[in-house]
C-alpha cells in the first residue's frame, strides 16, 4: 500500500524543483498537446529528449521513474499491441484477418513514446513540485475563473486537503484491513466478485473515520480562524526568476521545433 | 482583572444533534477564572464537561446561559470571533486532524495567513514557533512522517504562530505514548514559563496536572474542588469518591497515613515520597 509511487512530491535543490510551480504547470500542459500533435519521428524525437532532460535535471533516481511507469505497463502493451494492426503499407505478416503493416508499427512506435513522454514529465512534475506548491499554482492560474463565481480558493484547499491526507488515510486502511484479517476476515481469495464484497468490513470503518476526521479537521481551521479565502495571505509569495524566463524561452524553442518539423517533413502516422 | 472569565455558565447541547442525545446541562452555572501567566489545569473524566469548557474559552461553544469574558471580550459576540480565537488558541486531542498542510511549515503558517499577516512577519513567527516547541530542524518534513509527540508539538507551534496570549489545550497527550507525552508535557511548560504564555491543560492524567499552579477538578459540569496541585491531591477520600485517581505516590502516602503511619503532608510525585518515607524510618 505504502509505495504508491505517482504523485509523490521528493524534496530536493535541482533546477526543476526550483521552477515556478506555474510556469511548470502550463508547460506540462503545452507539452501534453505537443506530443500528440507530433506526427513523425523527427518531431518526437525534439519532445523525447525534452522529457530525458526533465527527468536528468529533476536529480530524482531515474528508478523512481521507472516505478512510477510500472503501473501503466499494461495500457503501453495495450495500445501498442492495438495499434500494429492498424495503419496501411508493407504487410510484414498476417494473423487471420488482422495484418501487421509498416504503418502499423510506426503507430504503435509512436503512440508508445508518447504515452512514456507524457508519464516522465508528468512525474517530473509531482516528483518536483510540493503539493501545496501544485495547489498553490492551480489556485493563482485559476483566478480568472472568479469572474463566473467558481470558488477557486475552496477548490485549491480542497485539493491540498486531500492531498494532505492521502498517507494517513492508506495507513488507516492498512490497519483496519489487519485488524478485520486477524479476526478472520479473508481478503485475499476468491473471485472478483468475493474479494469485492470482502473489502466492505474495510471500507465502512474507514469511511466513519474519515468523517471524523473531517469534522476534527473543521474544528481544528476554525480554531485557526479559518475563514476562506478572503482577506488571506500567503507566506511564500511567488514571483518569477530569471530562470524561469529562460526556461520559457528554451520551451518556446521546442515548440517550433516540433511544429517545424511537423510541417517540413512527412507524415508518418496516419 | 483575569484573562478569561466564566461567569454563571450553564450550557446544553441541540436536541437535534445525532451524537448526544442527552439534552440536560452538560455545564450547570459554573463560575471560575483565569488569570494571566498562569497554568491551570482542569481534571475529570470523560462526560464531566472539561472539553466543552475548553471550546467555550475560544468561542467555538456560546454559553446557553451566562457569559465568558476573554481579555474583556464578550465571546458570544460574533464580530469579536477570530480576535478571541487568535488570542486563545485551542489545541485538540488528535495530532493528524489537526494538520492542514503536507509541509511542516507550510501547516505552522495556516494560522497567521488566515489572519492576513504580512509574508516576512508569517516567515518570522513560523520559525520562531518552531524553535520554541524545538522542532526547527523538522520544518521541511512531511507531518506524517513523525511521531504522535512531534505532531502534537506541531500542532502547539501551528497554534503558537497566530501569538496567542493564551493555550487551551484538550487532552492533548490523550493519544500519544509515555515518550510523546513527555515531550508534549515539557514543550507547554517551557511555554509557559519561558514564554509567559497562560496554559490551560484540560487533562485526566493525575500526573499532568501535578505539574500546574493551580487545578480545577470537574464532575458532572461542576466544579468539585480547586487549589493547589497539593491542596487538591490531599483530598484522596473526595477525589476516590468520584472515581478519580490521585498520583501514585499520593496515593501509597495517603494508605500509610490510614494504617498510622505519621506521615504530615502528602506528597506529589517520586521523589516527594521518597523524601515523606525518609522523613518516616529516620
Amino acid at each position: 500500500m505504502k509505495d504508491v509511487v505517482f504523485g509523490q512530491y521528493i524534496p530536493g535543490n535541482s533546477l526543476i524543483h526550483k521552477l515556478d510551480p506555474r510556469a511548470k504547470l502550463i508547460f506540462l500542459v503545452i507539452y501534453i498537446v505537443l506530443i500528440f500533435c507530433t506526427f513523425n519521428f523527427y518531431a518526437l524525437a525534439i519532445p523525447f529528449c525534452l522529457a530525458i532532460l526533465f527527468m536528468l535535471l529533476s536529480k530524482v533516481p531515474v528508478k523512481q521513474y521507472l516505478k512510477s511507469m510500472k503501473m501503466m505497463i499494461f495500457v503501453i502493451i495495450i495500445t501498442s499491441v492495438f495499434n500494429l494492426f492498424y495503419g496501411g503499407g508493407k504487410v510484414y505478416f498476417t494473423l487471420g484477418p488482422l495484418s501487421v503493416t509498416e504503418g502499423g508499427i510506426n503507430n504503435a512506435i509512436i503512440i508508445v513514446s508518447r504515452i512514456v513522454c507524457l508519464l516522465i514529465v508528468s512525474a517530473a512534475l509531482t516528483f518536483t513540485t510540493s503539493p501545496t506548491d501544485l495547489t498553490d499554482a492551480i489556485e493563482r492560474l485559476m483566478k480568472p475563473l472568479k469572474v463566473f463565481h467558481i470558488k477557486v480558493h475552496e477548490i485549491a484547499m480542497m485539493m491540498s486537503i486531500a492531498l494532505r491526507f492521502v498517507p494517513t488515510l492508506l495507513e488507516e486502511t492498512d490497519k483496519i484491513m489487519m485488524a478485520q484479517k486477524s479476526r478472520g476476515a479473508n481478503l485475499d481469495d476468491g473471485g472478483l466478485v468475493k474479494r469485492a464484497k470482502a473489502l466492505i468490513p474495510v471500507f465502512i470503518p474507514l469511511f466513519v473515520s474519515a468523517f471524523r476526521r473531517a469534522f476534527d479537521l473543521a474544528m481544528a481551521m476554525e480554531c485557526r480562524c479559518y475563514n476562506g479565502g478572503k482577506g488571506r495571505t500567503r507566506m511564500k509569495s511567488l514571483h518569477l526568476q530569471k530562470r524561469d524566463y529562460f526556461s520559457t524561452v528554451f520551451f518556446v524553442l521546442i515548440i517550433a521545433g516540433v511544429v517545424l518539423s511537423d510541417i517540413f517533413l512527412p507524415s508518418v502516422v496516419r | 482583572m483575569s484573562f478569561i472569565s466564566v461567569e454563571n455558565v450553564s450550557f446544553h447541547y441541540d436536541n437535534n444533534d445525532p451524537e448526544r442525545l442527552i439534552t440536560e446541562n452538560v455545564i450547570e452555572n459554573l463560575n471560575m477564572k483565569v488569570e494571566k501567566g498562569e497554568f491551570l489545569c482542569v481534571l475529570g473524566h470523560n462526560g464531566s464537561g472539561k472539553s466543552t469548557l475548553a471550546k467555550m474559552f475560544n468561542a467555538m461553544l456560546i454559553p446557553t446561559e451566562g457569559k465568558v469574558y476573554v481579555d474583556g471580550m464578550d465571546t458570544s459576540d460574533e464580530s469579536l470571533c477570530f480576535k478571541i480565537r487568535s488570542n486563545v488558541g485551542l489545541v485538540l486531542q488528535n495530532p493528524d486532524n489537526q494538520l492542514v498542510a503536507s509541509v511542516v511549515e507550510e501547516d505552522i503558517a495556516f494560522g497567521p495567513e488566515n489572519l492576513g499577516v504580512p509574508p516576512q512577519e508569517i516567515r518570522k513567527r513560523v520559525d520562531s514557533a518552531l524553535k520554541a516547541v524545538d522542532m526547527y530542524d523538522y520544518r521541511k518534513n512531511a507531518p506524517y512522517k513523525l511521531s504522535g509527540g512531534q505532531k502534537q508539538r506541531i500542532a502547539i507551534a501551528g497554534i503558537l504562530a497566530m501569538e496567542p496570549r493564551c493555550i487551551v489545550l484538550d487532552e492533548p497527550t490523550a493519544m500519544l505514548d509515555p515518550r510523546g507525552r513527555q515531550e508534549v508535557m515539557e514543550t507547554i511548560t517551557r511555554l509557559n514559563k519561558e514564554h509567559n504564555i497562560t496554559v490551560v491543560l484540560i487533562t485526566h492524567y493525575m500526573d499532568e496536572a501535578v505539574l500546574a499552579d493551580r487545578v480545577i477538578v470537574m464532575d458532572r459540569g461542576k466544579i468539585l474542588t480547586q487549589g493547589t496541585p497539593n491542596e487538591v491531591f490531599s483530598q484522596v477520600d473526595l477525589l476516590k469518591e468520584h472515581s478519580l485517581d490521585v498520583p501514585q505516590a499520593t496515593e501509597i502516602c495517603h494508605r500509610l497515613k490510614n494504617i498510622g503511619v505519621n506521615i504530615f503532608e502528602l506528597p506529589l510525585d517520586e521523589e516527594g515520597c521518597v523524601k515523606a518515607l525518609w522523613e518516616v524510618l529516620k
